[in-house]
């Protein structure tokens, strides 16, 4: 009992403040440390593929300044249609680093912009740990924040978007995304334009850094929708979503990449719908309020159904209509699952978009996953304003990790936060030197059971109606001391071994840049196979400054960004056309695919190939995606069934189809590659097959480079035939062959020619 | 196909020989009889209507479904196939009353089996496009052979068919879908009905719309729903067990990201458990009044939440040979 009354005490506050502000920095210590691996084990370095974007805007925002980099026209990808980059991205993490860096460079620290690109997630980390802090403490207490911080500090969920390295707009944008939502709850709580209007303010900013601020535009309208419903209309809702709403739209709108949108596209109108929804609520309760007549009262709630009822049928017109523009693709995919597969195979293309099977859950959260639903079921005790939040946020969340791998990153933080709630229940019972007075508890209920059999059932049953199962009975408390130290060794150890996981996850999973590749020689050293950076800083020094480079869009980025080349497409995926002719060229003939090659300026085509190393994230196994999306714009020429045999494999031996076999991407993977084996015994140790024993010949293409492992390859597109020929019987002449005659006949020799 | 490309072109010599005129008889012929059973807008072949309609010279677009309808053939997409091609048909026939060069017709296998067996089929349904062979669009390519139509790569609906042909000729075919008044009745119908219900049961349910255990019991089943792998199961849509090749039935698939219905089922049942725990361990054991009885249950429940963890944990690492931590008892 003394314990408590010391940790109670008004003497030990400043004390107990001093211990909290420890314990936050602490977590943003280990929040940190834990996203470093990567830097320790290889070096400093951005990772992946869309960063490498970001880090190239990044430089070109500090080297041209604001203005420059709000008006930046990018000619060195998209070519030739180029990129208005300015327009079409998400300032905010460019910005945030570029303000960073001034601010360093003012205090008069020399850092490189680099290395602040680098180190900007693991450092927006710790204040997401802050946020979530802040969030929890006002559903619970502070207790339960610092418990949500510390999960959200080490759980994979959140670090396999921000370890060092990862500077992609998510690394920013999970803290906004905590923030905005701590402001909105702090606004609801206290009915507070000021606080509103912070929200707004937040919330512009995650407009700025992230696609995803639509869950954001969505989830607080859900928010006050479910509140109405449940009969909760306050003024101080309606302060706090009016103030929200209004400034933050007019903020969204000054983002040129949003642009009109929030008035104009259906993500966003159940925002505005709810906005005019509250207009119509609070003035039919202020007409309540003056007019005491019933008939009166009814009259009014038939106005409100018949006027909600009127602007949802407008909206749904005007969507149809063609005014309001419908769900854009990648969000109408999170409805109807089938639809992406169907219409947009770039969409349906990337890993992250794949639905998320239960290991992944686990892998990510570890023991959180069964702590969350046990907090949501908690937050029903009490079902105040802010506690709807979190159980509304939490069903959606969860709805849409199912249906996307990615979005896992949105459920993490509610997990934390449910599941921080739950345990800091647990130990509030168990972690506690109250002590219940057994007989006095007993003489207490006999009391009450006597008490409730004088008096008539009715008032007893009232009061039921409302509460949880769970909690029917009088809260006593914990007898037995041995009970405690179970409860909480057990508690103890699981959270142990839960940091374990992390730890490991984060290790083993996460914290590798993919650029640079890791494996364990024989003897258990590292070895490091750093293929890509060989390859595109030989493009950068042998390579005229303005060679167009193809490759696949997955290696768009990189190549703009390590290799300084123009590249054709790249993973800003807006263009599905220019996608789909790259992959034509690399799936059809020859003959077929020099046209496209010289029509587009390349001078240098790169495939990636795995098939020497194991490698399996190589071209070949990404195929059948170029072949689907070029399917998909010619449906004639291209036929992803021409690729399987017969059987329906998909093949690269022997009994590869003769379009497969002499599709451009093929020949590129093979060429020359059986010379690395004794004759006949040229294998593919991504697909473990044996390969034919005659590698494929190149004709419109020479060979200009090959990284040590084969990993990259690179391809220099040949000029056209000096003496008129066409490639294929220029290289027979060259190889000393004597011309055969054309078994085709004459009038189908192949043109060659490009007009 | 090289077999029926040879065998129609020795059908080409018979009968119907490449005079303009017969040419025109032809087309006269197919209009009539596409306009005698006008309320289709398919033309029912047999063998002879068949060769007739195949076989060169053309100035139409021939549209041929080789099916099989009968039950017994237990042709599903036949079925699926067979509304959404007689829509296609009506729509055209809606447009164009006589066919204005492209007919669509079918051959069952039931009045056709000869044709089949010539063209050596044994899969259906199939569906054919004979090009003209005279005429400005006449396509040299596919004088005798047709252009077919892939079922496996395209999908089924009338669009698709339609997409394919426009691709494939002069001729654009629009969808025209009746609305469906029927369904739209229904729906408004069954929304009216139940809001009625509600609104005259209100007072009843009222107590059962507001209850806290209610809603909390939906939510808990929604997450648990999600985060167990449903949709993945959904979109996927993964076998409930499989075969383990040893004659008995595997539970759990092989494979991180993978998995089987039941198994999903299994975590989040496990899940639900521990969840319960936790729940139990801080919200009903302090709401015990008699000490003896309170330190069983919580030691009890202490045990379960063990043996459920370390189930799960179990679990996870058949999915993941790799994963290195273990919990007793079921290491």
């Amino acid at each position: 009992m003394s314990l408590d009354a010391i940790l109670k005490d008004e003497s030990t506050k400043n004390f107990r403040s001093l211990l909290k502000v420890v314990i936050l920095l602490t977590i943003a210590g280990a929040a940190i440390s834990s996203r470093l691996f990567s830097v320790i084990r290889f070096e400093s370095i951005i990772h992946e593929f869309d960063p490498w974007f970001n880090f190239r805007a990044t430089k070109y925002l500090v080297k041209n300044g604001f203005y420059g980099f709000w008006d930046w026209f990018d000619d060195r990808t998209w070519h030739p249609l180029g990129r208005v980059t300015g327009g079409t991205l998400y300032p905010g993490l460019m910005v945030t680093s570029g303000v960073i860096y001034h601010i360093l460079r003012f205090l008069t620290f020399p850092v490189d912009i680099r290395n602040i690109c680098v180190l900007l997630a693991p450092g927006f980390s710790g204040l997401t740990a802050l946020a979530t802090y802040l969030f929890t403490k006002e559903m619970k207490d502070e207790a339960a924040g610092l418990l949500a911080a510390a999960f959200i500090g080490i759980a994979p969920g959140y670090i396999s978007r921000s370890v060092a390295g990862s500077y992609d707009n998510e690394a920013i944008a999970i803290f906004l995304l905590m923030f905005t939502f701590y402001l909105w709850i702090k606004a609801l709580k206290l009915g507070s334009a000021y606080w509103g209007a912070l929200c707004a303010l937040f919330y512009f900013y995650m407009v700025a850094a992230w696609g995803g601020y639509v869950f954001i535009t969505n989830m607080i309208p859900l928010h006050a929708f479910v509140l109405i419903l449940m009969g909760r209309f306050s003024p101080r809702l309606y302060v706090s979503y009016t103030s929200w709403y209004a400034l933050g739209t007019l903020g969204s709108m000054q983002i040129p990449f949003v642009g009109f949108l929030p008035i104009r596209s259906s993500e966003h109108m159940a925002a505005l719908g709810v906005f005019g929804l509250l207009q119509i609520v609070a003035f039919v309760d202020y007409v309540r309020s003056q007019v005491p007549s019933k008939q009166f009262q009814k009259l009014l709630w038939v106005f409100l159904v018949v006027a909600f009822m009127v602007s949802s049928a407008a909206l749904v017109g005007l969507t149809v209509s063609g005014t309001i523009a419908p769900w854009t693709g990648r969000f109408y995919s999170l409805w109807d699952t089938g639809y992406a597969k169907i219409h947009i195979p770039i969409i349906a293309s990337v890993s992250e978009h794949q639905p998320t099977a239960w290991p992944a859950f686990f892998f990510d959260l570890s023991m959180l996953i069964w702590l969350f639903p046990a907090g949501i079921y908690m937050l029903f005790q009490n079902l105040a304003d802010e506690h709807v939040f979190v159980i509304i946020y939490g069903i959606m969340a969860s709805y849409f990790a199912g249906v996307m791998v990615r979005l896992m990153l949105t459920l993490t933080p509610v997990v934390c936060v449910a599941a921080a709630i739950a345990l800091s229940n647990i130990f509030d019972n168990y972690l506690t030197l109250h002590r219940p007075d057994a007989e006095k508890v007993a003489a207490e209920i006999a009391a009450e059971e006597k008490k409730a059999a004088e008096e008539p059932k009715k008032t007893e049953k009232k009061e039921d109606a409302n509460v949880l199962n769970a909690v029917k009975n009088p809260e006593i408390g914990i007898f037995s001391t041995t009970s405690k130290v179970t409860v909480v060794g057990m508690f103890a150890i699981y959270l142990f071994l839960f940091v374990l996981h992390c730890t490991w996850v984060t290790s083993n999973a996460y914290s590798s840049p993919s650029v640079v590749l890791a494996s364990r020689l024989p003897d258990g050293s590292q070895h490091i196979i750093d293929d890509y950076r060989e390859a595109y800083y030989w493009l950068r020094k042998n390579t005229p400054e303005d060679a167009k480079i193809m490759s696949w869009w997955d290696y768009g980025y990189q190549i703009g960004g390590m290799a300084d080349r123009t590249t054709l497409v790249d993973n800003n995926t807006w263009n599905n056309t220019h996608i789909a002719t790259v992959g034509k060229a690399m799936a059809s003939r020859e003959e077929v695919a020099y046209p496209i090659l010289r029509q587009h300026d390349v001078d240098y085509v790169l495939v990636i190939f795995g098939g020497l190393l194991g490698y399996s994230g190589d071209d070949i196994n990404k195929f059948l995606w170029m072949i689907r999306i070029a399917e998909g714009v010619w449906p004639d020429e291209i036929k992803e069934r021409d690729f399987f045999t017969s059987r329906g494999e998909y093949r690269v031996d022997d009994g590869a189809t003769d379009t497969m076999k002499n599709s451009l991407m093929y020949k590129m993977s093979f060429y020359n590659y059986h010379t690395m084996f004794p004759p006949g015994q040229a294998q593919d140790r991504v697909r473990g097959v044996k390969l034919p024993a005659v590698g494929p010949t190149l004709n419109i293409l020479e060979e200009a480079f090959t990284s040590e492992n084969w990993i990259v390859r690179i391809y220099k597109v040949k000029d056209l035939d000096k003496l008129g020929r066409d490639h294929a019987s220029a290289v027979a002449f060259e190889s000393g062959k004597k011309k055969r005659k054309s078994k085709l006949g004459k009038n189908k020799v192949r043109k060659l020619r490009v007009v | 196909m090289r077999f029926f490309g040879s065998l129609l072109s020795l059908l080409a010599i018979t009968p119907f020989c490449s005079a303009s005129a017969t040419v025109d008889d032809k087309t006269l012929k197919f209009s009539q009889l596409l306009t005698s059973n006008a309320k289709s807008g398919v033309i029912q072949l047999n063998n002879e209507l068949y060769n007739a309609i195949t076989t060169a010279p053309r100035n139409y677009t021939a549209v041929v479904l080789l099916t099989a309808l009968a039950p017994q053939f237990g042709c599903q997409l036949c079925k699926d196939f067979q509304p959404e091609y007689d829509l296609l048909a009506k729509s055209w026939q809606g447009q164009h009353k006589n066919g204005d060069g492209l007919f669509f017709s079918s051959l069952d296998f039931q009045n056709g089996r000869e044709t089949f067996m010539k063209l050596g089929l044994n899969t259906a349904p199939i569906l054919y496009l004979f090009p003209p062979t005279v005429g400005p669009d006449a396509d040299p390519l596919h004088h005798t052979t047709p252009k077919q139509f892939d079922f496996q790569s395209n999908r089924i609906p009338a669009e698709a068919v339609a997409h394919w042909i426009s691709n494939n000729g002069p001729h654009k075919p629009e969808i025209v879908r009746p609305f469906n008044y029927e369904k739209l009745f229904m729906t408004l119908g069954a929304i009216f009905a139940g809001a009625l219900i509600l609104l005259l049961s209100f007072k009843t349910l009222k107590p059962a719309l507001y209850s806290r255990n209610l809603w909390s019991a939906i939510s808990l089943i929604l997450i648990l729903l999600f985060t167990s792998g449903h949709m993945f199961n959904h979109i996927r849509s993964v076998p409930y067990v499989a075969n383990n090749g040893r004659g008995g039935v595997s539970y759990v698939a092989g494979g991180f990201s993978n998995q089987f219905g039941l198994e999903t089922q299994i975590v989040a049942v496990v899940y639900a458990v521990l969840a319960f725990c936790a729940i139990a361990l801080s919200m009903k054991m302090p709401r015990v009044a008699d000490p003896t009885r309170q330190k069983i249950a919580i030691l009890l429940w202490n045990a379960i939440l063990l043996c459920g963890f370390s189930f799960l944990m179990t679990l996870f690492r058949m999915k993941n040979g790799g994963y290195p931590f273990k919990l007793p008892p079921l290491w």
